[in-house]
């Protein structure tokens, strides 16, 4: 954070070195703006980390990392009864309601075998999210690249869940329902087809776009600092203490958005799933 | 009048995010109202409305969200 504040001085200074009527400072101002801007863009821009290309890669890797040793932690926590406590019984409702609430409400009797895949996606979500609240982190998942990643998983899983039952003929001939005239069929295949695809791509989008939203809304919020600065220093210090409060609510709301989209990301390729296993309903 | 095309997205982008704010609004709006009428005359499925109700306002916000993905491309363009 003092590295940051030492930027924005330092470019607030040099923006007010030139003086001259307020009209001009602004105008000067504008490109002048360009210094703050950049470091606020961190919240929703990719940039170099200690000398990886990518600061979104390391928190992907980073996110999977704290998965995995959460994992581990919580399996640790079982004594011999195999009675969670701590860290365990915490996992363990999460575990739970990814299995019942979200596993076999949604892909049915057979939706055990997806669970470890669905609390995967649920619990690297949930961490890539929250890791993004950290000071100095960045959010992996307000990348595209790593959202289509995720949806690839969830596409081939979907694709695998009606593959495995049915076979590849069996699949692709429950893409139809049954009992549909001949003559819609010309229509009904490709948009059958076409939404086997959609299905994945809305999930990336709307992941990326949840995770992208509100750090843009706090970048936005916290730049209006710099640009009232550049208009008059009181104004910024005056606008400072309402962009930090509401920016820090934004942040509180990013809390609910992790969880949710965390599920609703699991649910919706349960709910696939289920729907390529179970085609006639 | 001589017109900056980079002015004309910055007008197209402002114009397309009240529109998307409005339908995204109006459809989550009336998913919810729908959903408190729901639980008020059935507290005991007062569960599944609220999931089935989550679901739908997250298809709702993928389209809202498509349409913003537009307007920020054509800002930043």
């Amino acid at each position: 954070m003092s590295a940051g504040l030492a930027l924005l001085i330092a470019a607030q200074e040099g923006v007010h070195d030139p003086g001259g009527t307020p009209a001009e400072g602004v105008a000067a101002a504008h490109g002048e703006v360009q210094g703050p801007a950049e470091v606020l863009m961190h919240h929703v821009l990719d940039q170099p980390f200690f000398g990886l290309p990518s600061k979104h890669l390391a928190f992907f890797v980073i996110a999977g990392l704290v998965v995995i040793l959460l994992a581990r932690l919580a399996l640790r926590s079982y004594d011999a009864r195999r009675r969670p406590k701590g860290l365990g019984s915490v996992v363990e409702v999460f575990v739970v309601f990814v299995r019942d609430e979200i596993a076999l409400a949604n892909i049915g009797h057979d939706g055990r075998k997806f669970v470890p895949l669905l609390c995967s996606f649920f619990f690297f979500i949930l961490a890539a999210a929250l890791l993004g609240l950290l000071p100095f982190s960045a959010t992996s998942t307000g990348n595209i690249a790593v959202t289509l990643g995720l949806a690839s998983v969830s596409f081939l899983a979907q694709q695998y869940a009606g593959i495995s039952k049915y076979g590849a003929f069996g699949h692709l001939h429950n893409l139809v329902p049954p009992g549909l005239p001949a003559w819609l069929l010309p229509i009904m295949i490709p948009v059958e087809i076409l939404s086997m695809f959609t299905k994945p791509f809305a999930l990336m989008v709307r992941l990326f776009a949840n995770m992208l939203a509100g750090h843009m809304v706090i970048t936005a919020l916290l730049l209006l600092i710099p640009l009232m600065a550049t208009i008059n220093t009181a104004f910024g210090i005056l606008i400072a203490p309402v962009s930090i409060g509401l920016a820090l609510f934004i942040m509180l709301l990013e809390l609910l958005v992790a969880l949710i989209q965390a599920y609703i990301f699991t649910l919706l390729t349960a709910i696939f799933i289920g729907m390529y296993a179970h085609p006639a309903h | 009048m001589p017109t900056d095309p980079k002015a004309l997205a910055y007008f197209a982008a402002g114009i397309g995010a009240g529109l998307t704010i409005m339908g995204g609004a109006a459809g989550i709006g009336r998913l919810a109202a729908s959903a408190m009428e729901g639980i008020a005359r059935q507290p005991n499925a007062a569960g599944d409305i609220r999931g089935a109700m989550i679901v739908a306002a997250g298809l709702i916000e993928g389209v809202t969200f498509f349409s913003l993905i537009v307007t920020i491309l054509l800002a930043i363009k």
